[in-house]
């Protein structure tokens, strides 16, 4: 049995007339893959970002590795061990990669020799070894995606939330994330994926929940759950759901 | 020097980082020029360069690194003068006690303002600092008389002569102002690379980065920006103490005035913000562009400076956004690699 890493319970989030998530529970365990689905509106950034302290529950917990981390602020949910990435990439532009990395190195120790080392090491890991030195303005999109993600690795979590990670990668990058992500849960780091597409999250997750109108319709293994009902109705309507049955 | 890139460190033969060597041989060779030349106008013209220097570093030192566009920092100047001048006055003490005082209060002050301004962005964080600067300078230049210290408005305070005294702060020649505001360049530019060196300067290129990408990454913004201003504004109050001992008189309208807050900006920019050497190069560049134009033409064209100022920053802007550091920074590196490369 896996031991839970983030436990999420009942949290919601109204904004104004909308409710964006409703009564939210669910699981992370150490070491899994767990894959967040929903079409567009669903409530998962909204979630995402209640988990990350950008934003503070209306109610509910988010207890992470038993603690009750909802409301704090995103740098405490850093240093409590969660990093993240954005679904729009955000590197620090006019520093080189190196540079980069070493900024997610100071959140857990002042030593600058060790943290650059570690930059360097991270570097090598994205394969971005021969790029250390270019300013991460003149990246390609998807070695900004890649950047991003070894900053947060550089800030030495446990949890790892993503958002999108290859929305707009060749499928050749998409196999190259795919595998990144797999390394990156055997150095046993928990992954919690907001992902688009399919072809990804199935090959991914070894669990995925899914969010319909900001409440959760499905949980359970990837193949199981994408056939269920309620989901196909969720993605592609109920008319479709009624001509397959 | 484009200090943005900091991986690998050209070295000397000597095994001194290329960097820190030019600097100290630059410095040595300006340390010179008072022993060789003896023309005091040319002395007061390097003076001016090297106050502008510091006091365009120490907003460099803030506002370069976190990417704000602060026009009040003239406020912390105007507190430094007016506290070193109002303590040998009233008090008898050394301006250079008087230095220190003012620079902590200008701290203080920087830390209870910035703690609400630094929520904003943008022109909103700009028209901001520009108000609160505004404020206290227009209180100054209207009030003869606060709780018993006399500030005498927009008439200002002169410092009454005390002889060559170091203890006074006050020479017959212009040569100690040099070796003085020389040794304040020297000190915040080391100050300023040490701090982007640091946690605390990785915080501040982070934030000015993307804000949100910081805080994901640890960094809680306030506590960073503000160490940074309350530095910035101390070494600024100590630059407004020297100007005030330098002239031997004080007013509102130079010493904290929006002028001088958009001196020290424009010199950053242009020379190359949140770089070390780059607020020396703005000032380089542009103060005696801005000395020849009020000694020249500003009898007849009151302002032409600012206008002067105006287009070299439009050219800079579509030329150099980077400041016009960034070109030498690549000359620089060219020439490093391709010493490196050779056998």
């Amino acid at each position: 049995m896996t031991t839970t890493i983030l436990d999420v319970q009942g949290i919601s989030k109204r904004f104004g007339g909308v409710q964006a998530v409703k009564d939210l529970s669910f699981s992370v365990g150490k070491g899994e893959i767990l894959g967040l689905l929903g079409p567009n509106g669903a409530g998962k950034t909204t979630a995402f970002n209640m988990i990350a302290g950008y934003l503070r529950p209306d109610t509910g917990k988010v207890l992470f590795e038993g603690k009750d981390i909802a409301g704090k602020r995103p740098w405490d949910v850093c240093k409590a061990g969660i990093a993240r990435t954005f679904q729009l990439s955000k590197p620090f532009g006019d520093l080189n990669v190196i540079e980069n990395l070493m900024v997610g190195g100071f959140c857990r120790t002042g030593d600058r020799a060790r943290i650059r080392e570690r930059a360097e090491w991270m570097a090598d890991f994205l394969g971005m070894g021969r790029q250390r030195e270019a300013e991460a303005n003149n990246l390609t999109a998807f070695d900004r995606r890649k950047l991003e993600l070894g900053r947060a690795l550089c800030t030495e979590p446990r949890l790892l939330l993503m958002d999108e990670v290859v929305a707009g990668a060749t499928p050749s990058e998409a196999g190259e994330m795919v595998e990144l992500v797999r390394r990156i849960r055997d150095m046993g780091i928990s992954v919690l994926i907001v992902e688009h597409v399919m072809k990804v999250i199935m090959s991914l997750s070894d669990r995925v929940v899914v969010l319909d109108y900001g409440e959760l319709i499905a949980d359970g293994e990837p193949q199981r759950v994408v056939a269920e009902p309620r989901v196909l109705k969720a993605y592609f309507g109920e008319r479709y759901v009624q001509s397959r049955a | 020097m484009n200090t943005r890139t900091i991986t690998a460190t050209p070295r000397s033969a000597a095994g001194l980082p290329l960097g820190a060597l030019a600097a100290g041989l630059g410095f040595g060779c300006v340390a010179l020029v008072p022993l060789l030349v003896d023309d005091p106008f040319l002395i007061h013209s390097l003076i001016m360069v090297l106050f502008f220097a510091y006091m365009a570093s120490s907003w460099n030192f803030l506002c370069g690194y976190v990417g704000q566009l602060s026009l009040g920092h003239a406020m912390f100047s105007g507190v430094g003068g007016y506290v070193s001048v109002l303590m040998f006055t009233q008090l008898g003490l050394s301006p250079w006690i008087g230095m220190l005082f003012g620079g902590l209060l200008a701290a203080g002050l920087s830390v209870l303002i910035g703690y609400p301004t630094f929520r904003l962005k943008g022109p909103y964080f700009t028209l901001t600092t520009i108000a609160f600067a505004e404020i206290v300078r227009i209180w100054v230049e209207n009030t003869n008389d606060f709780i018993g210290v006399p500030l005498k408005g927009a008439e200002g305070l002169v410092v009454p002569a005390a002889g060559d005294s170091l203890w006074a702060f006050q020479f017959s020649s212009k040569t100690p102002y040099f070796y003085i505001i020389l040794a304040m360049l020297a000190l915040v530019m080391l100050a300023t690379r040490l701090m982007e060196r640091s946690k605390l300067g990785y915080c501040l290129k982070a934030v000015r980065g993307d804000r949100d990408a910081a805080e994901a990454l640890g960094i809680n913004p306030t506590p960073s920006t503000l160490a940074a201003l309350a530095i910035s504004a101390f070494m600024t109050a100590l630059g407004g103490s020297f100007y005030a001992q330098f002239f031997r008189y004080i007013n509102p309208e130079r010493n904290m005035g929006l002028e001088l807050s958009i001196d020290m900006a424009v010199m950053t920019i242009i020379g190359g913000q949140g770089t070390v050497a780059g607020p020396l190069l703005g000032a380089l560049i542009l103060t005696p562009i801005s000395e020849m134009a009020r000694s020249h033409l500003g009898g007849g064209l009151p302002g032409l400076h600012l206008v002067v100022y105006g287009l070299v920053l439009m050219a800079c802007v579509l030329y150099f956004p980077k400041g016009a550091i960034a070109p030498l920074g690549r000359l620089a590196k060219r020439l490093t690699d391709r010493r490196g490369s050779r056998p």
